[in-house]
This record gives C-alpha cells, sequence and structure tokens, in this order.
C-alpha cells in the first residue's frame, strides 16, 4: 500500500477502545457492549510507520466555524480527528478555542452531510455523478453572460478567494456577493472613513476602560476567542480595567461587566453625543478635529435631554464619562445592536468619535500595517450584499450563480423576497457540506469537504499583534469518497475556462505548494528550501507576516443627527450567541445543548421580555405568545429576563431551519424572517435591530428547556450562596466609592 | 521456573520462609540467574468463564506461544507503547507465513484475507467500558521493564488479566476485568504505586 491512506484503511483500525467508535460510523448510534465477541476489532493490514493505534498525534490546522481564522491543534488516532484545541502558534487566539471550533468534530462527522453532488431533475434533488455535475457546469457556466454570473459566499480570504476572484475574471463578471448574518460591515466603514483603515487593530489589554455599546466582543463577535483573551489581560492588569456595557439586552460581555445599563434601543447615538458634550463642554476637552455640523450637534445634547431620551439616570452617565476622561487610555465600542439601526452608521460614528475626543486612537486602536498580501485578505462579508443579491435576483440581472459559506435563503427577511427572486435565477449552484436551506434550493449540489479534511489558507481579518496567514491542512482523509475540497472545485471551474494557465496545477494541493514556493523569502524565514518552508507552515500552522508599523488618521466624519421615535413601542432584538451563531451550528448536537449564556436554555426558541412589560401585558413566564411585526409573526415561549430594556423584545438567533439535517431541522422559530428590509442609508447594511413588533399572549405556561440553578425563578440562587453578594452601600463603606 | 513460582506467590513464600531459608532462597535464586526483579507484586485474583468467542481464523494463541515460544508483545507490539496492545497487522502474520505452514487451512484462510487486502474481522474478547481509562504501557512499565523482570516471561505478567493464553487457541476471557478485580489487586500493590484515586481511571 501506498504511504497514503484510503478510507478503507481507517475502518482498518486496530486496538481494543477504538474500534467500537470506528466500525460503527456515524450513522448509528455506537453500540457499547463488553460482551465478548459483540464488536468487532480490526487490524490495519500493513501497519502505517507512524501511526500507534492508540496514541494520538497533534496536527496544525486552522478552524473556519465562523470567520475569526483562529489556529488549532487538531489530535489524531488512528487517522480519525478527535479533538481539537487552540494553537499557541497563533497569535489570533493564543492556544485557546471556543466553543464553536471544539464542536467543529460534530461538523466533520455529521451524520447529514451531502455524500454525493445531486441535481434537480423534475423538481427534487437526485444524486448524479461528479463527471455528470462538472458536465453541466461546464455547459451552463460557459452559456452564462458573464455579467451575469455570481458567486455568494461568506467572508472568505487566502488561496481561495484569490482563485475565486480569478474565476469571475475568466467568467469576465465581477459579482461577489460576501454575506454573513453577524458582521461589523458598518464599524468598518466607519472606521474607513474616521481612522483611514477599516480592520484597526484594537488592543482592548491596553485599556484602563472600556465603553461597549452592545458590542458582545466575547460572544458572538468578530474574534471572540482573541478579545476575550485580550479582556483577560485587561482584567488582570495592574489597574484593573473597568467594563461599562451599555445595551438593550444583556449579552455574554453584558454579563461580565462592572455596570450594565440598560439603554432605551435606537437611542445610543443620543448617548454618544451627550458624552460627548460632557467631555467637551464640562470636562473640557479639547474639540479639534470635530466638524463644526458635529460640534453644533453634540452641543444640542445635554444630560437632561440625554437622560429623558435614553432612559439612563443623569447622574450615571455624568460618573460614566467622568471615569472615562480620567481612566486613560480607554477604548469605546460599537456593536451589532448599534450597527444594526435604521441610522447605523451615524450611531456607530457619534461612538467612535468618542475614542477620537478621548485620545484612544493610537494608543488602543492601532493600525494593523500593510497586510503585504491584498488579494489574501479577508473580503469581509455583510447585510448589504444580501440586499444588492436580492435586487439583482428580483431585476432577472442574474442568470447563474455558486452559493458557498453562506445560507441566504435561511437568512434573508422575507420581506427582501429572496426566495421568491431566486426563481429568476437560472441555474443556482451550492458547494455545500450539508443539506442546508439554500443547498435544498439549488439546481446543482456539490458535496464539499469538512475544514478538517481540506487544504487552505485563511487570513484573520482582526489580526493580532503578529499579522499572520493561518495554514488548513487536513487531519485526516475524506470520510466520504464523493465529496471535494474547495479549492479543488475552484480550481477545476478555473480549468474549464483558463486550461492553459490552471492545466499545469493537478490539483489544490499543487497549486498551494506552487503559491507558497512563490511567497517572498521575507515570509520564509530563513528556510532552506520551499520543501522547507512548506514543511515549517504545516507544522507550525502559521506564517508570519511582517506588515510594517503605521500610523493611525484620527478624524471625525460628519454623520447624521439621531432621529429617535418616542412612540416606537417594542423593538425586535434578532441576538446571535456564541453557540449557534447566525444558526450555521444549529446542526451540531454539543452547540444545541450548550445554554444559552444568558436564559440557560437548550435546544430551542424562545422571546426574552423584562418582567415589567409582560406583566403590563399580562405575560407570564414560559407563557406561548405571538410576536408579531409588518413582515410576519412567529409563535415562541416567552422567557422573563431583567437583563432587558422594558422597550426591547430579543429573540435569539440560530433556530427555525426548514432544512439542515436532523438536529437543526424543525427546532424553534427564525427570528431573522420576520424583520423589516429597512437599510442604512450610508452602508445599505440591513437594519436588523430596528424592527418594530407587537407581542400577544397565545397560551398558558408551558415547559421549555431551560437548565436553571434551582427549580423556578431563573435568577434566584434557592436559598443556595453560589455566588455571595454584598451591597453596595457595604462595598462603598469599606473600598471607597 | 523459580522466576514464576517467586511471582505467583512473592509475599507468601517468603513470610513462611525463615532466615536461613531466606539466604538461602537468595543464594539460590542469584545462582540459577543473572539477574533478579527489582521488586514483587501482588497479582490480581478472581476468575470469569467468559464465553467461546468464535473468530473468523481460529487462531491458536498455544501453537505460537507454547509450542514456539513467540514474546506476546512481538505480535501485541503496542502494549509496551499505548493504551491498547493492538491486534497485528496482517502483514505480520503474513511476514511468517508466507513460507511457514503454508499447507494448513487456517493458513491459506488467512493468505486469502491478505490476497483480498481484507484484514480478518476479529471479534473483540477484552474490553473496558469508555468511561475507564486503562493503559498497557503504565501496566507493563511497573510490572515488568522498571521490576527489570526479564522480558522473555512477559507471558506471565499478561496472564495477570488475560490468564492462561498460552494454552488457549482463540483467546478467551478468563479474567472478570471489573472494578473490583482492577481495585483489590491496585490496594494490594499500593506500595509499588499502584494509584488509588478515582480519576486515575475515571477521567
Amino acid at each position: 500500500m501506498s504511504g497514503k491512506m484510503n478510507r478503507r484503511s481507517f475502518l482498518k483500525v486496530m486496538g481494543w477502545s477504538g474500534a467500537g467508535v470506528a466500525l460503527t460510523g456515524c450513522d448509528m448510534p455506537t453500540t457499547v457492549t463488553l460482551e465478548e465477541g459483540k464488536e468487532e476489532v480490526v487490524s490495519y493490514l500493513m501497519p502505517e510507520e507512524y501511526v500507534i493505534p492508540g496514541v494520538g498525534v497533534w496536527y496544525a490546522s486552522t478552524c473556519t466555524q465562523c470567520a475569526a481564522g483562529c489556529g488549532i491543534h487538531g489530535r489524531v488516532r488512528e487517522g480519525r480527528v478527535l479533538k481539537l484545541e487552540g494553537n499557541p502558534d497563533a497569535a489570533v487566539n493564543n492556544g485557546k478555542l471556543c466553543m464553536m471550533g471544539q464542536a467543529g468534530v460534530q461538523g466533520h462527522y455529521n451524520p447529514d452531510r451531502i455524500t454525493s453532488p445531486m441535481m434537480r431533475t423534475g423538481g427534487s434533488l437526485a444524486p448524479i455523478s461528479w463527471d455528470k455535475a462538472l458536465g453541466v457546469l461546464e455547459e451552463k457556466l460557459g452559456a452564462v453572460n458573464g455579467d451575469r454570473f455570481a458567486w455568494f459566499t461568506g467572508s472568505i480570504s487566502g488561496h481561495q478567494s484569490v482563485l475565486l476572484t480569478n474565476h469571475l475574471d475568466a467568467m469576465g463578471s465581477t459579482n461577489h456577493y460576501a454575506h454573513e448574518v453577524v458582521n461589523n460591515a458598518v464599524s468598518r466603514a466607519v472606521n474607513q472613513d474616521m481612522l483611514g483603515e477599516a480592520n484597526p487593530r484594537l488592543r482592548l489589554d491596553k485599556a484602563k476602560m472600556i465603553v461597549s455599546f452592545g458590542a458582545d466582543f466575547m460572544g458572538a463577535g468578530q474574534s471572540p476567542v482573541q478579545y476575550a483573551g485580550q479582556y483577560a489581560k485587561f482584567r488582570t492588569n495592574k489597574e484593573r480595567g473597568l467594563l461599562v456595557q451599555i445595551e438593550s439586552k444583556m449579552s455574554l460581555t453584558g454579563g461580565s461587566a462592572d455596570l450594565w445599563l440598560a439603554i432605551k434601543p435606537g437611542t445610543e447615538a443620543v448617548l454618544a453625543l451627550g458624552m460627548a458634550n460632557l467631555l467637551l463642554n464640562k470636562i473640557k476637552i479639547s474639540d479639534a478635529g470635530i466638524p463644526a455640523d458635529v460640534r453644533t450637534l453634540i452641543n444640542t445634547y445635554d444630560v437632561t435631554t440625554v437622560a429623558r431620551i435614553t432612559g439612563l439616570a443623569g447622574d450615571r452617565i455624568q460618573r460614566v464619562t467622568q471615569l472615562l476622561s480620567e481612566r486613560t487610555p480607554s477604548l469605546v465600542l460599537a456593536g451589532a445592536g448599534v450597527e444594526g439601526q435604521a441610522q447605523g452608521y451615524a450611531t456607530t460614528a457619534a461612538i467612535m468619535m468618542l475614542n477620537h475626543i478621548l485620545g484612544n486612537v493610537g494608543k488602543t486602536i492601532e493600525s494593523a500595517g500593510d497586510f503585504p498580501f491584498p488579494q489574501l485578505m479577508a473580503k469581509q462579508g455583510g447585510t448589504a450584499d444580501l440586499v444588492a443579491f436580492a435586487e439583482a435576483a428580483k431585476a432577472k440581472k442574474l442568470d447563474a450563480v455558486i452559493f458557498h459559506g453562506s445560507n441566504p435563503v435561511y437568512s434573508a427577511p422575507k420581506s427582501l423576497g429572496l426566495t421568491e427572486a431566486l426563481a429568476n435565477i437560472g441555474f443556482k449552484v451550492a458547494i455545500s457540506q450539508f443539506p442546508d436551506e439554500t443547498a435544498m434550493a439549488a439546481d446543482l449540489v456539490l458535496p464539499v469537504d469538512s475544514y478538517l479534511e481540506d487544504w487552505g489558507t485563511q487570513v484573520p481579518a482582526d489580526q493580532a499583534e503578529t499579522n499572520a496567514i493561518h495554514v488548513q491542512q487536513p487531519l485526516m482523509e475524506k470520510l466520504n469518497a464523493e465529496t471535494k475540497g474547495l479549492g479543488d472545485i475552484l480550481l477545476t471551474l478555473l480549468k474549464q475556462r483558463k486550461k492553459d494557465e490552471y492545466g499545469q496545477f493537478e490539483d489544490y494541493y499543487a497549486y498551494l505548494r506552487n503559491a507558497f514556493a512563490a511567497m517572498p523569502t521575507s515570509v520564509k524565514n530563513d528556510a532552506k528550501s520551499n520543501d522547507e518552508f512548506w514543511n515549517t507552515a504545516l507544522q507550525t500552522g502559521v506564517i508570519k507576516v511582517d506588515s510594517g508599523t503605521k500610523t493611525l488618521q484620527s478624524t471625525v466624519v460628519s454623520f447624521a443627527a439621531p432621529i429617535v421615535d418616542d412612540n416606537a413601542g417594542l423593538t425586535l432584538l434578532p441576538s446571535p450567541r456564541l453557540g449557534l451563531f447566525d444558526g450555521r451550528h444549529a446542526n451540531l448536537p454539543w452547540l444545541q445543548e450548550a445554554p444559552d449564556q444568558i436564559s440557560k436554555v437548550v435546544w430551542d426558541s424562545w422571546v426574552e421580555m423584562h418582567p415589567d412589560t409582560a406583566a403590563k401585558m399580562g405575560i407570564g413566564n414560559l407563557d406561548l405568545v405571538e410576536v408579531s411585526s409588518a413582515q410576519g409573526s412567529v409563535k415562541l415561549r416567552v422567557v422573563l429576563l431583567k437583563g432587558m430594556h422594558a422597550d426591547a423584545v430579543a429573540i435569539p438567533l440560530g433556530q427555525g431551519h426548514e432544512a439542515y439535517g436532523r438536529y437543526a431541522k424543525g427546532l424553534g422559530v427564525n427570528p431573522l424572517q420576520i424583520l423589516d428590509a429597512t437599510t442604512d442609508a450610508k452602508t445599505g447594511e440591513l437594519a436588523m435591530y430596528s424592527t418594530r413588533v407587537t407581542v400577544k399572549r397565545i397560551g398558558p405556561a408551558d415547559s421549555l428547556s431551560i437548565v436553571r440553578m434551582g427549580t423556578g425563578a431563573g435568577d434566584s440562587q434557592v436559598g443556595r450562596k453560589l455566588v455571595v453578594t454584598v451591597p453596595v452601600e457595604q462595598v462603598r463603606r469599606t473600598e471607597g466609592t | 521456573m523459580v522466576v514464576k513460582n517467586r511471582l505467583i506467590n512473592p509475599g507468601a513464600g517468603f513470610a513462611r520462609a525463615g532466615l536461613a531459608g531466606m539466604v538461602f532462597l537468595v543464594m539460590l535464586l542469584m545462582s540459577s540467574m543473572a539477574m533478579a526483579v527489582k521488586y514483587d507484586v501482588v497479582p490480581p485474583s478472581g476468575t470469569h468463564t467468559g464465553e467461546d468467542v468464535p473468530q473468523p481464523i481460529e487462531f491458536p494463541h498455544d501453537i505460537h506461544v507454547k509450542d514456539n515460544d513467540i514474546n506476546c508483545m512481538y505480535c501485541h507490539t503496542y502494549a509496551r507503547r499505548s493504551n491498547v496492545a493492538g491486534i497485528p497487522p496482517t502483514s505480520k502474520c503474513m511476514g511468517c507465513h508466507k513460507v511457514i505452514a503454508t499447507d494448513k487451512p487456517r493458513i491459506q484462510q488467512l493468505t486469502k484475507y491478505w490476497e483480498d487486502k481484507e484484514p480478518p474481522p476479529w471479534k473483540k474478547v477484552h474490553d473496558l467500558p469508555d468511561f475507564v481509562h486503562f493503559t498497557h504501557e503504565k501496566h507493563l512499565k511497573t510490572l515488568a521493564f522498571d521490576r527489570e523482570f526479564p522480558v522473555e516471561n512477559v507471558k506471565e505478567i499478561c496472564a495477570f488479566c488475560h490468564g492462561d493464553v498460552e494454552n488457549m487457541t482463540v483467546a478467551n476471557k478468563v479474567k472478570p476485568l471489573n472494578m473490583g478485580f482492577c481495585v483489590n489487586c491496585h490496594i494490594a500493590n499500593k506500595d509499588l504505586g499502584a494509584p488509588g484515586d478515582c480519576w486515575k481511571c475515571h477521567k
């Protein structure tokens, strides 16, 4: 047998303990029995030189469970990857890995993976061969007019991104839609305008105080492991950092804050302007660099006005602002709940302006330098591309589209009319690991390798102190013979267009070897040969890239005055969490089983309401209610939560799948479906946090799967001193105010 | 066989012997073998009547071990390196049986598997629940290698838990391998560092 393992040889697992798991595969629950002669224990035909049954070997690769691009180490035993941990060589996650990363093995071994190409014939998808699938692709894409072809992906980076761009070029198209539900697109636009860089390096660890306007940087953010690590340093610094979280629904980050303030949804810009007013007019910080119109706007928001509009106490606002001016450098952050407003850009700009006033730019917000390989940098997704794609589809501007790494049929609000508009696109291809909603709506489905089976490179958008390219290598042989790597599929597509240019590469591995060999010596780090460079890159999983030093500009742009609707009623917050994220992890039982960090619910959807709001409507805990927007309604149970503003209701994201395999399908509801199609005027991003809803009780209390510390009320410790508390007055007496 | 006797009933033998007897025994031992084991162990006690497990090939342990004196660890080569002892790869069987006993039906059966590139689907006989962490490597280290126990007699150590395999054809479970079996042995050998903490095995 050759040095390469084939699929069979993985089944030929030897060793007593591994056999039960390996042989029963993924389709059946493992039969665990100690009875003699019931299970098989099959040896290798030929032993692999480096394999000792029962002894794990760790290999480096890169996580793709979210767009953060953390480095991982995977433990491989008897040819199977069993456990993932963070790679200490990767500065982004510094050896740590979040729950979504840990659950990666469940996506890889998921029983609902697509195992064969499928084509729509007579209304339903039926398996076909790869040869036939590629033939259809060549024929259909050959016939399509270049500007009527599009790629629709999630955030994508590295050499896969390069090939994708090259394929678009080869097709004569520029239509690449990148869609992410959990994104920071508005912040990127503001940063680009005010700092000159879309993704500056945030240094939470250098701040003495953080005021976060709903930025869930430890939870469903852009790089949760990196920022949780920075937060840990922030907290253990000699002068312990102080975190103030201002949001309408308590997030995981809010749960860790020193001070958590519930703000009326949609009034964050007012608060930011009010704090600017205090800083400039009362604390007398220089207003240099602030445009005259913004200066005038600031002056209109005195503390009394701000307190009235935001529902926060005036002295609280003054105290937080005072502390901000004293604890320098500080850091002010804007999160999804702010960016996703109808005036998202203006609100985010008002908040980021505080960093300019406080002189944080250059101290806690640094330049990420000039990454020397711009073609490898992440093309980050947002929701503007989703809207644009829906418009293009509605206007019948597209004839063929290839989907990968995004599930727009699930995540597009009904009000965008995407599902219907897809009928206007004659040829829809989904490169997918799972039968998700988008794959089920496609005409051709191509099964793709899991990230633990595939080659690739990832360039994190939120780079840590050292900029790096993260290398992704297969940790084991493919589970299914019929899946192909994303890079291999892209290369095949390119070969169909430009045989002369790409015919030289047998596969994506060969392409990557060639691309690595062509990298400049500056990143090769004294490697004596291309082979040595390649081997080192695979061993460490990280290629460090010097991006030089650069200074950020610190400017303030003009932005629109806030518009506050005093009679808005209830605002719906479709809240993502570390776990199910935007719904992509709903098919991973570990993450379904992990309770929501705040409400402690598992395997279900629910709506969070403030007890006072619920009481006014005669709604009790766990009552069945209907939440209705202008676009539709969903029925689900109420969880009363004091970590809510009285004018907000929150429905967690992630459930309500109509497809996506046995674990995800049919559980809970999808709040994205009932969102308005309002967009932020400046960036075109969907205003996901601006939909008004009404709540109506339609049924009595019933059970919901809630993991709680006791029976009954969720925030009670039922007399057990699990968390010891003392009154604030007592702390003030002993430790001062 | 002196070594074997000492090993199977070590404490009792020494306790009953008087000082003179002990001196005599020690001298006898030293003269009869080049190397003595460094410390004694108390083997586990308990029996189990295992079911006969029909295997795809009726593998004769007796011919290999008793008649031909092949060391357990020659075939179960991972025992000293891993949690699991391992079933020998088919290539190892064929290393000898390309030429040895090729006229025997069982070897012809084996050769057929080899030529079909399919290892025989052996049935599992000895097993522990998934919540038990057991390692052959550590047990062999303590019971054989650290003791400087003669490696050629390692089957006596294996026999602690696997019984008298040299007189079996296909393996039969003859020791209970339950928690009492493990714990009693660990208690009896606690001076050797046999751990008594729950989490050493249930981790």
